[in-house]
């Protein structure tokens, strides 16, 4: 894939670095982090990487480039940090678009 | 084919109301269900009498689909695979939302998110399968530290419209900035919906909000 400097893009624009940082440090996040982890949630790592944004802007540079990514990398592996419990697919099942069989009984979970 | 193709396939796999989505009078109080065998959402229509309600089942069952669009779920045999997607579609769907426990009277706040999850997780395995309780509560402790934090495809827990409108943001710029080579695929997320409506419009899969 085609990754000169020139092309390279953030991640993210720096708004929404931004208003990620805004959104993680708001009363309501706060208490859903707290009712759902116990915990306040961690929001310096949204504003750093505003900061580099922003310096990326203004002086392109393989640091800022390598840090944006770097972070976007670690925030994908916190989201993949555990072992599925199920063997993922190559493609979705083939009979999702097929007609139904009238008639058949379902046996459902809820 | 690399893993963001897979998710990425479930994700424009459309869902049309007439072929995915089912109304049909129930027993008891179950609300709906996701029939593997048809890959259909049943809805129980005698048995939802809110949006509100009706918004969180679909979610709930959509994320059953979605599941069982991505993954080889084996839903009959392997109770930690009926386990896994019971627990996300409580976490991700908002049937364990703050607002929602407090109305049922379940008051508690320090992660009680969790005690919500486990516990809804827990009923909607029993009603589905002939499983002693502590059988149930063994598979749901097994996989559930797994399953909570598989936030696929939100990339988080979306506890509010603002939450959703955000892994909405991500989805929309995944081809930004060389992100395909930095992302493997579980940010991924959805198109909020207001209400099913009527007519043949395919639904883009992975739809969620609440609270509307």
């Amino acid at each position: 894939m085609a990754d000169s400097g020139a092309m390279w893009r953030p991640p993210r624009t720096c708004d929404d670095y931004w208003s990620e940082f805004r959104h993680c440090k708001s009363l309501w996040n706060r208490f859903h982090n707290y009712y759902a982890h116990g915990t306040s949630p961690s929001c310096g790592q949204w504003k750093e990487d505003y900061y580099s944004c922003r310096e990326w802007e203004k002086n392109p540079g393989p640091e800022t480039k390598d840090a944006l990514q770097q972070s976007e990398r670690n925030r994908e592996a916190e989201q993949r940090k555990f072992t599925p419990v199920w063997d993922l697919r190559r493609d979705p099942p083939r009979d999702w678009h097929m007609p139904l069989h009238q008639g058949k009984p379902p046996d459902s979970q809820s | 084919m690399p893993p963001l193709c897979q998710v990425l396939s479930c994700l424009f796999s459309a869902v049309y109301k007439d072929r995915h989505f089912s109304c049909e009078d129930c027993d008891g109080t179950v609300s709906g269900g996701f029939d593997a065998t048809s890959s259909q959402i049943v809805l129980c229509q005698n048995n939802i009498h809110q949006q509100s309600h009706m918004n969180r089942v679909v979610t709930h069952e959509l994320i059953h689909a979605f599941d069982h669009c991505r993954a080889h779920v084996d839903w009959f045999n392997n109770f930690k695979h009926l386990a896994c997607s019971e627990i996300r579609a409580a976490n991700l769907s908002g049937d364990c939302s703050f607002h929602n426990e407090v109305s049922r009277f379940n008051f508690g706040l320090k992660k009680h998110h969790q005690e919500c999850v486990r516990g809804r997780a827990l009923r909607s395995i029993l009603a589905v399968r002939k499983v002693s309780r502590e059988e149930a509560e063994k598979v749901v402790d097994e996989v559930f530290d797994t399953c909570f934090n598989d936030h696929a495809p939100f990339g988080r827990i979306p506890h509010d419209k603002k939450d959703a409108k955000f892994a909405y943001r991500d989805f929309e710029n995944r081809d930004r900035g060389s992100k395909v080579d930095v992302y493997a695929g579980y940010m991924m997320p959805v198109k909020r919906i207001s209400r099913l409506k009527g007519g043949d419009a395919p639904l883009l899969f992975a739809m969620w909000t609440y609270n509307y």
